[in-house]
């Protein structure tokens, strides 16, 4: 299946010209999003497989609360939401999950 | 907001799973996934971005080399 390039432009916004790192910033948030969603999955995995320890499952845990508060202020402080984040890949359906 | 992104044409009407759903389904065999990503600015395209990635869990690929 061929799908269309993602197509990101990142042009400030009109009239704002503290909003150009935005889009540089999205594409990279956007990567480190789908890599945290990932991890969470696969450690919700181990920890029902059984191959963690309590205590590893309780620092899972802790840690990717954790990373997952640090995601949300990151997009804030660059003017963006965790929407913003989530690229729609067409026929592929979103990119990420909730 | 300037930030757009243009979507591939067709869309399937059935229910749509996120990719990372399906990733996290596919990890313990491993998988290997291909994207394309064009940066652009004023209207000017500059940077294309070709990714090949191999994706699997940890176990996966301990499998593979024992």
């Amino acid at each position: 299946m061929t799908t269309q390039p993602v197509r990101y432009r990142l042009d400030a916004d009109e009239g704002d010209p503290r909003s150009a790192e935005r889009g540089l910033a999205s594409l990279v948030l956007t990567i480190v999003e789908l890599l945290r969603q990932l991890m969470e999955r696969q450690a919700i995995r181990r920890v029902e497989d059984g191959t963690v320890t309590g205590e590893q499952a309780e620092q899972l845990g802790y840690n990717l609360m954790l990373l997952d508060e640090r995601m949300t202020e990151l997009t804030e402080k660059f003017g963006l939401t965790r929407e913003d984040l989530n690229i729609d890949l067409g026929p592929l359906g979103p990119l990420l999950g909730d | 907001m300037s930030l757009t992104r243009e979507l591939a044409p067709t869309e399937l009407p059935s229910q749509r799973v996120a990719l990372v759903d399906l990733l996290d389904r596919v990890l313990a065999g491993g998988v290997v996934i291909t994207g394309e990503i064009t940066l652009s600015m004023a209207d000017v395209d500059l940077v294309t971005i070709s990714l090949r990635a191999l994706l699997a869990s940890v176990s996966a690929l301990a499998e593979e080399t024992t």
